[in-house]
Parts: structure tokens; C-alpha cells; sequence
């Protein structure tokens, strides 16, 4: 598994948001891919939209709750087209596999098409080791393949490079001259890959759904490198989540409409391979030899927990992280894993425990705007806060996210608010001191008299330290109420 | 671990990972209370549906044809409607030309007999290969000449109004390579290939994967527009790994 750097959560946002670069390349993100998603969905209209919506969530749900049906319905299905289907229970397990068909195969250079499960699984390094040379194809994964960096968006990997930064890149590791002009830089990478393509033994793909009732690998890209990868060497080998399974051919129709409106807002990505088993004897082109690697991984936690089981249906479109108000201020590397935004929130504590992570579920302001853009309506605030309050209540201390003080403080108020009379005893004590604050002459404590600006107390002026609150009326809701009461009674 | 090639499965044995599976789920071996009903289609059901979906098209047609090239013009592609065999020859005469050609390749398929590009492209002084296997010419030596050259002309299995997409499925003399490695690809259409939706597409294709007893063929791919990338600040730039130019030839 890749590095985990979930727990410098709050240091690496704070980073983030001082970076003003990274805040110009989210910016563009967000203008981009939402716009166009939104004029899609004009196009379509609106009623026809949640129509389709609610048919892909319909499959996602039949799908999971049988899942192990048509697992098998696959199995045989992917054997009888001549592939081979592996199940991996963990990442060792699966970069064991991919290996171990490299190493018997004698391959010598991989390419390898997007695949954020192949980034959770860290799998180039284990190739590496055992010899073999892995290009990553796609334009932004080659990027940040160069930099030795990871993708920091679930479609557009390497956003958060400026042009610059890629033009001093290929200068760097290229050796050519600096060059700053996007369409020269984009025909580098076609020239450099090129030959790899033709080169590479072993092609390694993604897949963004598998087609129980035929065996059938779906790709979805807009250079053209999935197809290259999956066309060009003599094995083929594709990794994905257990949970990409749908039942039907048939299925695909609506995910197809789905999938590039909410990712980037295109009707249809330019290219579209789904594949079944290996080059048949007629074929002109075509692996000789197909295997999809599934991965647990974690899955079946998610799919045993009825509260985490939609975070399964999810179909990678990233629509969640454009709109999220916290992602489009810190970027994917501040989440600290391969998954970033909302729903990158809701799985990674599924996939490397809590523990480690305890800090995202805290990192999403509730807006519910993830769960309005989903394509599979997904409830990702809901899972947020069925995760918070995990953090609060685990009996585990390490997966708690509040320090002590936090905890013992929600509870007083707690204490507070559920007894109407110490409360009004509280709010007594705290007009008294805030009589006595009223005295002391430009005091930093209050704004106007109506706002606190500085809780006294560090707990407390931590808390104030990015929020004014407001300071006790002189009288309550409660006593206005009374005394309006007994006026109309009088 | 290897075992003979046929079963070769490493990981986890299939029962183990279904069991863990089920144990998530909380249950027995049981297969789902009501069965999808797209899965329980019969032949005959599908057969029927088919010959629904072929009777609508052939009353559509024309409204079909103005879709699809609208959709295709909206996806990428540059759409030429050509009236006749002589017309659609001519219009790829001006793509090879503008393009500065000197090779060609094109798959061997049936609309090449409807319309003789080669002869046309000949005259032009251009080299055209059509990339089919034989004693003569091996995989190898047809994907270097596919590398070797400017464009690349196919049919289509299929064009997806819907979409604006070109459908592509694997057969003796068509290479996938012809419409994604050379710099320009030219797609010709025939009213014949056009579907109204993805819905028909993929019942068409199910139907055919049973009447060919569970074989769906290596691949099926759409194409729709030119390759294209905005990985690098959100900026589009077209022909990345694939090509930059793609042209719609539609008869009729």
C-alpha cells in the first residue's frame, strides 16, 4: 500500500491553502469540469437526469446486496471468453499476482493505463523490483509518474502542476529543452510513449465496470492510451474493485450516460474499449493471454457495515470533489491517501482503518453538495457523520479524533442543554460576566458588544480563533416568550 | 501455483473469496430473491426486440441521420455528408491532401467493395496498404506499416446516434490500430450501420452473444472524436496517444 499520510491532515491543509498555485489550479477545476457537468445536465433536462440517476443507483444497490452471485456469474463468464479471473484478498496479494504473471511471462516493459486501484495497491514499485519497466501512459499520470508524485484528483491526476512546472519537469528528467507550450509538451509524451507502447510485453488497465452476464472489462479514455495499453501488448492484465460488477450488458447504457457528464462534463469520452477475453484466432490485434485481478482490499468491511455499504456504489466520476467546498481549498494531497474529497473521506478510513485516519470524516463543512452532484446518490454526508460519530464513541482511544478536552466539554454541554434550569442558571451567571467584561474599556474580548471575538480560555479561544460568537441577549427567547404571555393574559 | 493454462488462477480459490464475500453480507449461498431481469431475456425476447428496434430505424432513418451528425459534430468529429460513392471518394481525396499523405491504411471490410478508395487514393500518387493478414504479411509487419503512416480509413460495425459514436467490433481484417495510431482517421458510415441509442446497441450486441453461444468477440469500441487530453491546466489539446483529426463520412 502506498504512503499513508492521513494523520498530517490539518498541517498539510493548512499548507495547502497558503499555496497560492495550487489554489489557482483548483480554481480552474472547479469553472471547468462543474460548468460543463451542469450544462449536460440542462441538455438532458433535469427530470430525464434523475431518472437515470436513480436507475444506476438501482443496479449499484441489486449489484452489492447479491454481490457474490455475480461474482460468480462473472468468474464463468470471464473464463468461458478465454481470460482468467483472480480474486486478491489484499494488496500484497494482488501486486503478488500481477507479478507473478510478469515474472513467468519474462516481461520486460509494462505500460499501464489510469488505474487508481493499481495507486492503492502501490503497485509499480513491486514490478520495479522484480525488473520490469512500468510507463504510465495517460498524460497526467506520466506527469506525476516524472515528478514521483501521486495523483492528487480522481480523473485529472496531475491538476495541481502548473505548465510550468510540467515544462520544467520534462526538461529535467527528458533531458529537452524547456518548453512551455501545452500542445508541444502533450506530443513529447505521444512520441515518448509511442515506442513504448509497441515495446511493453504486459498492458495494465483499470477498469471502471465489469460485465457479469459477459465477462466484459469497461474502459473509459479520451487519449486513446487505454486502448493502446489494452490492444497493443501480448498480455493484458486489468485490476479493479470487487464492487465495479453490473449485472447486465445492458447496464451500461445508462452508465455510459452517467459517467463522462458528471467526470467532466463531455457526452461520451472520445474512446470507450470493453473488452472481453483475450485476441480471438481471427482477431488482427490483441493480448494473447487476459486477466482481471479483483481486490478486496478492505471492500467487505463497507459491504458488511449497512451504514457504508453506498460508499461501494460509488463509480469514481469525481463530480464530489469539484463541487466540495474543503477539497476545492486544500486539493487531493492534503487527504493524505490515494482517495481524496468527500467520498475519498468516507473510504480511505474503510480501507486503512480509522485509526489512521480519523481526521477526514472532518473535513467536510455537511453542505450536502457531494451528495446533489453524486450520479448513484450516494449519501456521503450522512456516512461523514455516521464515521464522526464513530471517532467520537470508539472504545478505541486511538480512533477518537477530539482531544480530551473536547470530549469532556461536549459533554457539559450536553449536561447543559438537556436541563432547562441549570441552563437558566448558566445564562444568568454568563450575562453577570459579561456585565463585568462591559466595564473594562476597549476590551479584545467582545466586537461591538455583540460579538466574542476572543474566548478567554484556551480551549474556548481556540475554537474562537476562526469564528466570532455571539454574545448573550439580554433576555432569552424563553423570557420574552413568558413575559408576552402574561401581557396577553393581563 | 501455476496450474494448466485453461484454469490458471492465482489469489485467492474463487470459493474462499465468495465465501468472505457472503459472510459480509451476512448470508447463505443464495441467488438473488428476484432475478435480474435482464439476465432471465430469452433469445426469442431479445429477437423480438431486435426486430422492433430494426423497424423503428427504418422509419426514422432520416431524422437519424441529421442526429447522428449533429451529435458527431458535437463530439469531435468532422462530419461530411456525402449524396454518393463519388462524392464521399472526392472528400477523402481532400482530407489525404490536405493532410500531406504518403501512406495509407484501411481495414478490409465490406464498404471498401461499395466505395473503391484505393484506386482514387492510387491515383494521387498514395500508398495504401489494407491491413489483413496473410502468408505475406504478418501482424508484425502490418502494425509497423499502420505506424508508417498519415491515415487511417475504416468502416463502422456501428454509428451511434445518440452518441455521435463509431462502433467497432473485432473481426478478420479490421485492426483497432488503423483508427487510433495514424494522426488522421476517416470513419465511413452507411445508413444501414445507424442505431438510434445505446439501448439498441447493446441489445443488438446481447442477442448476437447468444446466437453465437456466449461469444461476445475480443472487444467493442467506440470511438467519438479525436483523442484529446486536459490533463495539463485544464487545457484541451487534441491527438494525444491517438489521433488528432477524425472525419465522418456519412452516406446519404
Amino acid at each position: 500500500m502506498p504512503e499513508i499520510k492521513t494523520k498530517q491532515f490539518s498541517a498539510a491543509s493548512v499548507a495547502a491553502i497558503n499555496d497560492p498555485k495550487l489554489r489557482r489550479a483548483l480554481d480552474r477545476v472547479a469553472s471547468g469540469f462543474e460548468v460543463a457537468r451542469l450544462e449536460r445536465i440542462e441538455e438532458v433536462t433535469p427530470d430525464v437526469w434523475e431518472v437515470w440517476k436513480q436507475e444506476a443507483r438501482d443496479i449499484k444497490v441489486h449489484t452489492l446486496d447479491h454481490l457474490d452471485y455475480y461474482l460468480d456469474l462473472l468468474y464463468t463468464n470471464v473464463t468461458a471468453a478465454g481470460g482468467h479471473l483472480h480474486f486478491a484478498k489484499d494488496a500484497d496479494q494482488a501486486n503478488e499476482i500481477v507479478a507473478h504473471i510478469a515474472r513467468t511471462r519474462n516481461v520486460k516493459v509494462a505500460t499501464k493505463s489510469k488505474s487508481m486501484v493499481s495507486e492503492e495497491l502501490a503497485l509499480n514499485p513491486v514490478l520495479e523490483a522484480i525488473g520490469v519497466e512500468v510507463w504510465e501512459t495517460d498524460l497526467g499520470e506520466y506527469i506525476i509518474q516524472l515528478a514521483e508524485e501521486t495523483p492528487s484528483h480522481l480523473v485529472a491526476p496531475a491538476l495541481h502542476k502548473s505548465k510550468e512546472d510540467v515544462a520544467e519537469l520534462f526538461a529535467e528528467k527528458l533531458g529537452i529543452p524547456y518548453d512551455e507550450d501545452i500542445d508541444h509538451m502533450a506530443a513529447t509524451a505521444r512520441m515518448v510513449l509511442r515506442d513504448k507502447f509497441m515495446e511493453a510485453d504486459l498492458g495494465i488497465s483499470g477498469a471502471n465496470f465489469v460485465v457479469a452476464e459477459t465477462g466484459t472489462l469497461v474502459i473509459f479514455t479520451n487519449e486513446g492510451n487505454g486502448r493502446l495499453c489494452t490492444s497493443a501488448p501480448r498480455i493484458h492484465i486489468g485490476i479493479t474493485g470487487m464492487e465495479k460488477v453490473i449485472p447486465s450488458l445492458q447496464d451500461m447504457a445508462v452508465f455510459i450516460r452517467l459517467l463522462p457528464r458528471s467526470a467532466t462534463g463531455q457526452r461520451i469520452t472520445s474512446y470507450l474499449s470493453m473488452i472481453t477475453g483475450p485476441r480471438r484466432s481471427d482477431d488482427e490485434d490483441g493480448p494473447e493471454e487476459f486477466h482481471l485481478v479483483l481486490v478486496d482490499n478492505g471492500r467487505s468491511r463497507m459491504l458488511a457495515d449497512p451504514a457504508l455499504r453506498e460508499a461501494l456504489y460509488c463509480i469514481r466520476c469525481g463530480a464530489c470533489l469539484n463541487i466540495c467546498p474543503v477539497y476545492q481549498r486544500i486539493g487531493g494531497h492534503a487527504y493524505g491517501w490515494v482517495y481524496p474529497g468527500p467520498i475519498g473521506a468516507v473510504v480511505t478510513p474503510n480501507l486503512i482503518g480509522l485509526k489512521q485516519a480519523s481526521k477526514l470524516p472532518q473535513a467536510s463543512s455537511l453542505c450536502g453538495a457531494c451528495r446533489e452532484v453524486c450520479p448513484v446518490k450516494i449519501d456521503i454526508p450522512r456516512m461523514l457523520l455516521d464515521l464522526r460519530k464513530k471517532t467520537a464513541e470508539s472504545p478505541d482511544k486511538s480512533e477518537r479524533s477530539a482531544p480530551i478536552i473536547e470530549r469532556i466539554l461536549a459533554k457539559l454541554y450536553v449536561r447543559l442543554m438537556s436541563s432547562p434550569r441549570t441552563l437558566a442558571m448558566a445564562v444568568t451567571c454568563g450575562r453577570f460576566l459579561q456585565k463585568v467584561e462591559r466595564i473594562v474599556p476597549f476590551s479584545p474580548l467582545t466586537k461591538d458588544g455583540k460579538w466574542i471575538k476572543m474566548a478567554p480560555l484556551p480551549p474556548l479561544s481556540r475554537w474562537t480563533r476562526s469564528r466570532d460568537l455571539p454574545t448573550l441577549p439580554k433576555q432569552t427567547f424563553h423570557e420574552v416568550w413568558k413575559k408576552e404571555l402574561s401581557r396577553d393574559d393581563s | 501455483m501455476t496450474t494448466p493454462e485453461s484454469g490458471e488462477m492465482l489469489g485467492v480459490p474463487k470459493e474462499d473469496f465468495l465465501r468472505s464475500v457472503r459472510e459480509a453480507l451476512g448470508r447463505e449461498d443464495v441467488p438473488p430473491a428476484e432475478l435480474y431481469p435482464r439476465l432471465t431475456e430469452t433469445q426469442s425476447e431479445l429477437e423480438d426486440q431486435a426486430a422492433q428496434i430494426r423497424r423503428r430505424l427504418e422509419k426514422n432513418l432520416p431524422a437519424l441521420l441529421d442526429k447522428l451528425a449533429e451529435m458527431a459534430a458535437l463530439g469531435g468529429w468532422n462530419v461530411y455528408r456525402a449524396s454518393g460513392v463519388e462524392e464521399a471518394i472526392g472528400y477523402i481525396d481532400s482530407v489525404a491532401r490536405d493532410s500531406e499523405a504518403t501512406n495509407i491504411v484501411r481495414s478490409a471490410q465490406d464498404v471498401f467493395d461499395q466505395i473503391p478508395v484505393d484506386a482514387a487514393l492510387a491515383n494521387l500518387g498514395l500508398k495504401v496498404t489494407t491491413v489483413l493478414r496473410d502468408d505475406e504479411n504478418s501482424r508484425e509487419a502490418l502494425r509497423e506499416e499502420i505506424r508508417q503512416s498519415e491515415i487511417g480509413i475504416t468502416g463502422a460495425d456501428y454509428a451511434v446516434a445518440e452518441t455521435g459514436s463509431l462502433v467497432i467490433l473485432p473481426r478478420r481484417g479490421l485492426s483497432r490500430l488503423v483508427s487510433l495510431v495514424p494522426p488522421v482517421h476517416i470513419a465511413l458510415v452507411r445508413p444501414e450501420d445507424i442505431l438510434e441509442s445505446l439501448d439498441d446497441l447493446f441489445l443488438l450486441r446481447r442477442l448476437e452473444y447468444h446466437q453465437r453461444g456466449g461469444e461476445m468477440g475480443s472487444y467493442l469500441n467506440f470511438i467519438t472524436g479525436p483523442s484529446r487530453t486536459a490533463d495539463i491546466e485544464m487545457t484541451i489539446v487534441e491527438g494525444v496517444h491517438g489521433p488528432k483529426e477524425v472525419h465522418m463520412v456519412i452516406l446519404g
